[in-house]
């Protein structure tokens, strides 16, 4: 397959990193206090925010009598973009965004508890640099739990694509934009990795059916490994918060 | 903003604490509340801030773009703000329900830097009559928790003083034409002179009396509030011994507006144009110092950026 | 922006060959002389502190309850105000009457470019300007959950543009009987240098808008919305750059050339009421007369009946 050359002699990618390698995660939850729960979180140079409101009485057109609406709405900042864009939401590519954010959520909460009411998550990138759905499925997951909403399971996308060292075929995990803009495959994967299913899957440009297993499983791979740093930060939030409080109380 | 509800005891508590200068977080009537500030916060635009004050959160980018200048404004650049509510802050905002708010934003600030006593629109050209700088600034509020317009003025103006404008490095004619060439070099670039950009300072009438900075409690006791632009002094964006040699510079008003369905009195106009006066200069003074030392720090060593992970 | 696909658009980046002209890109200075003469008189023969006289008149417009119709020498403003109605996509249930204001500018109005059928950046800042002027002077209390519309249709724009909407709103929600607080009339003013120009020309408001780098001037625009018996300022917008004092000074003159628009307001308004008063007494007469014409036919007919 005649891919672009996403992988030095050494076998490292375009920013260094190793093909099974993510990017550093860092994220916070609770950074906002109005909201009834917000998390930010950062995959290296990808920004995202995510603020949920509810749950809350939906209005009479949209309730459900079986289980909870989920809204997604998903917006960029003017100046995420390398380009500066026109406008923040209302694109065909946001609300395409918006429709996918609320599959992947909407298959992790447990809406059952909730029949007539909804839950809102807006989620705004602050930053593009590939992958900006994972993060915004991962930073939604976050909101979600410090907005005290239960869920089956952690909510965790990742993306894979795929490059070629010394002739066998070498899945790489978390694209980066250069990557994304170099013209390879991107095979975006929403899964709930705990229970082992996938919520959602979407890939682009045209992949070998031999090697879409492989790409799927660095991809699923990649889903695991952000769940447990999630799972780190919430628990760590969790003590600091319990911590905080004492110091206010006394 | 979200969901706020007060009962009408509550806002005559807040009115008559107004009335004797002692508010119901312990300020006073021309107190602001603590602000954090930082620069540089998003990689992706020339310059960019992130305000926080209090509850009220703003994010600012600018970006730059290579334009050609109005025929009646051949030295001239361009300036265009863009006010972005993200629902982040209420769920009003959903789609398209922030973009009255959005637009009244905009508007005042772009009447507040109209003026060429605010920003001068000359350090924008490039080559007269054929190209000039196009700022874009783009506003993102991302929690309101009251003071919206005097958060964001801040912000614009701490966005502005981190934009770094590229320096054209070769302009070639060909047949008339103009080529422009741009260094690679990242840091190939300059400042821009922002120091007496406008800040806006909202004075929000209870009762008889005008407060600076109100809460989002207090904007629901008011009925009406007056947004007044001033331009900022060059000598607070200098070093102590710099500023020594600079000439006094009156401060002056580049932009007035009301907000709210209520009406003033003549006198207590003139009071808080006064007022509004003097809470600007010294916010003018608090962001000039915090602007330099940010500035050292970024040029001094690698500094450690925080944006939301504090 | 939303295009308008309706009407034929020229290309999207086309200007007006205007723009290109000697006359729009005169030089500052050369503006600035233009606008006084060697006796200190503007152009059009007044004096700094003179504004231009007003004609104005209500019951421009037929279908709508109320309108008027404003002119400052070259200014021309068009005011229609509708019925209340209920608030459209709503929610909430409103305890004040909500004003719905919109400013339009004619496609032939400005003389620097054809204004496109989108509502831009500045008529939507003067709708917003305008709903601030009027909202305090309005009874909006009496109609909780209505909205009332106010329409703006500038016919022709030489300056003060806002100025003349605010009154001819004024006058039209009069018109519709709108109960309403005060009389509310405004006036403009252009600042350049030590010089103030009472209700300014668009020329005037140009050179003041825009001043030179260097030098430290006061200029602007200012605009003023005042209710006369309350003595209560509702709207105030400024532009340009001032110092507290020229601000103040600005108040004071404003003041006084908005209270003498009032008598001239007063005057319309019970012209009116007699007018109405007048045309119902006639229309009254004219049903009498009908009616006794018609009694008198039917007395006829019932003589010919009995008769026949």
């Amino acid at each position: 397959m005649p891919g672009p050359d996403l992988l030095s002699s050494q076998g490292l990618r375009l920013d260094g990193r190793r093909p099974n390698e993510l990017r550093r995660i860092r994220c916070k939850l609770g950074v906002f206090t109005q909201p009834d729960g917000s998390a930010y979180l950062e995959q290296g140079n990808t920004k995202v925010l995510a603020a949920v409101y509810g749950p809350h009485q939906a209005s009479k057109s949209k309730q459900l009598t079986e289980g909870v609406v989920v809204n997604c709405q998903y917006s960029m900042a003017t100046f995420s973009t390398g380009e500066r864009k026109n406008r923040p939401r209302g694109d065909r590519k946001s609300q395409e965004m918006s429709l996918h954010l609320r599959q992947a959520l909407a298959a992790a909460i447990k809406t059952e508890l909730y029949p007539r009411s909804q839950i809102d998550i807006y989620v705004e990138v602050l930053q593009a640099d590939g992958s900006a759905y994972c993060a915004c499925v991962n930073v939604a997951t976050l909101a979600l739990i410090d907005a005290g909403i239960p869920l089956r399971a952690y909510a965790c996308a990742c993306s894979s694509s795929m490059a070629w060292k010394g002739g066998e075929p070498e899945p790489l995990v978390d694209v980066s934009h250069v990557e994304e803009a170099a013209g390879g495959v991107c095979l975006t994967v929403a899964s709930l990795p705990s229970t082992e299913s996938i919520a959602l899957l979407e890939m682009s440009h045209r992949l070998h059916m031999d090697y879409f297993d492989v790409v799927l499983s660095r991809a699923m791979q990649g889903c695991r490994d952000i769940e447990v740093i999630l799972d780190k930060a919430v628990r760590e939030h969790l003590v600091e918060g319990w911590t905080k409080q004492d110091v206010v109380t006394i | 903003m979200a969901g706020l509800l007060l009962s009408s005891t509550e806002k005559v508590f807040i009115i008559h604490g107004v009335q004797d200068d002692y508010r119901s977080d312990g300020r006073s009537n021309i107190d602001y509340r603590p602000m954090e500030l930082e620069t540089d916060v998003v990689s992706h635009a020339s310059g960019s801030s992130r305000l926080r004050l209090a509850n009220t959160d703003i994010l600012v980018g600018v970006k730059t773009e290579i334009d050609v200048p109005k025929p009646d404004k051949p030295g001239l650049g361009k300036l265009e703000f863009f006010v972005d509510c993200s629902a982040n802050a209420t769920p009003e905002f959903e789609g398209r329900g922030g973009e009255q708010l959005a637009n009244s934003i905009s508007n005042m600030l772009e009447r507040a830097y109209h003026s060429p006593h605010a920003f001068n629109l000359k350090q924008l050209c490039i080559l007269e009559g054929k190209q000039c700088w196009k700022l874009y600034i783009d506003i993102l509020i991302l929690e309101c928790g009251g003071n919206l317009c005097d958060a964001v003025s801040l912000g614009v103006k701490a966005a502005l003083f981190n934009t770094r404008i590229p320096f054209v490095k070769a302009v070639l004619m060909d047949g008339g034409n103009v080529d422009l060439q741009l260094s690679d070099d990242p840091y190939d670039c300059k400042y821009l002179d922002v120091a007496s950009g406008p800040l806006l300072v909202t004075l929000c009438k209870i009762g008889d009396k005008c407060v600076v900075d109100p809460s989002a409690e207090e904007e629901s006791c008011s009925v009406v509030s007056l947004v007044v632009g001033i331009t900022g002094n060059p000598k607070f964006y200098v070093t102590a011994e710099e500023a020594k040699n600079m000439p006094d510079v009156e401060l002056k008003c580049s932009m007035i507006g009301m907000n709210g369905p209520g009406s003033v009195a003549p006198k207590t106009f003139k009071d808080a144009i006064n007022q509004g006066m003097v809470a600007a200069k010294c916010l003018d003074k608090a962001l000039g110092q915090a602007l330099l030392r940010e500035r050292q720090e970024n040029t001094s060593f690698k500094k450690h950026s925080y944006g939301f992970l504090k | 922006m939303p295009l308008d696909y309706r009407r034929f658009n020229g290309p999207e980046d086309s200007v007006s060959y205007k723009i290109y002209t000697k006359d729009y890109i005169k030089p500052y200075e050369e503006r600035y002389n233009e606008l006084l003469d060697e006796n200190g008189l503007r152009k059009d023969g007044r004096a700094l502190n003179e504004a231009r006289s007003m004609f104005a008149r209500t019951d421009m417009v037929s279908q709508a309850k109320g309108s008027s119709y404003v002119e400052f020498k070259k200014t021309k403003v068009v005011c229609s105000v509708f019925d209340p109605r209920e608030i459209p996509h709503q929610n909430e249930f409103s305890q004040l009457g909500q004003i719905f204001c919109e400013v339009k500018f004619a496609p032939f109005s400005c003389p620097r470019k054809r204004r496109p059928h989108a509502p831009d950046n500045e008529e939507r800042a003067l709708s917003v300007a305008l709903r601030q002027a009027l909202e305090p002077t309005v009874c909006r209390h009496l109609f909780p959950n209505y909205q009332i519309d106010v329409f703006i249709y500038i016919l022709e724009h030489d300056g003060s543009c806002l100025a003349a909407a605010i009154n001819a709103a004024g006058l039209a929600l009069a018109d519709a009987a709108v109960p309403m607080y005060d009389i509310i009339t405004s006036c403009s003013l252009a600042v350049i240098g030590d010089k103030v120009f009472v209700d300014p020309t668009e020329a005037e408001e140009h050179v003041a808008k825009t001043s030179l780098e260097d030098s430290n001037i006061n200029h602007g625009i200012v605009t003023m919305s005042f209710l006369s018996e309350l003595k209560q300022i509702s709207d105030f917008t400024q532009v340009g750059s001032m110092d507290v004092e020229c601000i103040t000074k600005a108040m004071e003159v404003l003041e006084v050339e908005c209270e003498k628009l009032v008598p001239n307001f007063q005057r319309i308004m019970v012209m009116n009421v007699i007018h109405n008063f007048e045309q119902r007494k006639r229309l009254d007469d004219e049903a009498k007369e009908r009616e006794e014409a018609l009694n008198k036919k039917m007395e006829e007919w019932k003589q010919l009946m009995s008769a026949g």
